[in-house]
């Protein structure tokens, strides 16, 4: 688990894919990218999010959804996690999960369970930034 | 003893802070209301407390150097 500063740029997200690409007992690779979303409230655009997160807390956690994943799933191989802190632009990537597994079958199921472990876990918070510089405190529900 | 302790998110805008050091704390319940006159507005928000890092659901016994955490609900991804 890495926690970067602003958005995962192509060539990031083309490096972490050509390096699970090396792990050759892997016969399939679930990528989740999650990006941000120019959401529309009262008139006025999301233009970005600002990400803050409390870091140590957010290594260990992170830890523990890596274990939990490779026990529930004894197909998966690796599993990494990249999240953003800092300031992302509407359109930008700020999570990535990728996992890499023997099958497919694994590979996506826990992906996606990955996926709802960060926003249950992470200790994470975002405030969405709008056009008239105005925010907002977004929760998971 | 001294404790810090930490505030996220909407919390560190409504505090103005996200650290504050409190010194001479007898126990958890002694430092929940001297954090309450501090920041009497952080009533007004859901939120879950952290002791090094740990999600705590029951009034812990503290120790020197603790932290602990004041945290709004968790938004990532």
């Amino acid at each position: 688990m890495r926690l970067i500063n602003g958005p995962l740029t192509p060539g990031a997200i083309s490096e972490i894919v050509a390096k699970g690409g090396e792990n050759q007992e892997c016969g399939a690779h679930s990528l989740f990218l999650g990006q941000v979303r120019r959401d529309e409230a009262d008139g006025k655009f999301v233009k970005a999010i600002e990400y803050s997160a409390f870091e140590e807390m957010v290594t260990m956690e992170a830890d523990k959804i890596n274990k939990s994943i490779l026990s529930e799933f004894n197909d998966v191989k690796a599993l990494e996690i990249i999240h953003s802190k800092g300031l992302v632009k509407s359109g930008g990537i700020s999570l990535l999960v990728m996992v890499s597994a023997g099958h497919r079958d694994h590979a996506s199921k826990a992906c996606a369970k990955a996926v709802e472990l960060i926003k249950e876990k992470l200790p994470i918070w975002k405030k969405e930034i709008f056009e008239d510089d105005s925010g907002h405190w977004k929760q998971n529900e | 003893m001294e404790i810090s302790v930490l505030f996220f998110g909407v919390l560190a805008e409504v505090t103005g802070t996200h650290i504050k050091h409190y010194r001479d704390i007898k126990s958890f319940g002694d430092l929940k209301h001297r954090i309450g006159d501090d920041f009497p507005e952080i009533v007004h928000y859901y939120f879950r407390i952290a002791v090094n890092s740990k999600i705590i659901n029951e009034d812990p016994l503290l120790s020197p150097g603790d932290v602990v955490a004041y945290m709004p609900p968790f938004a990532g991804g």
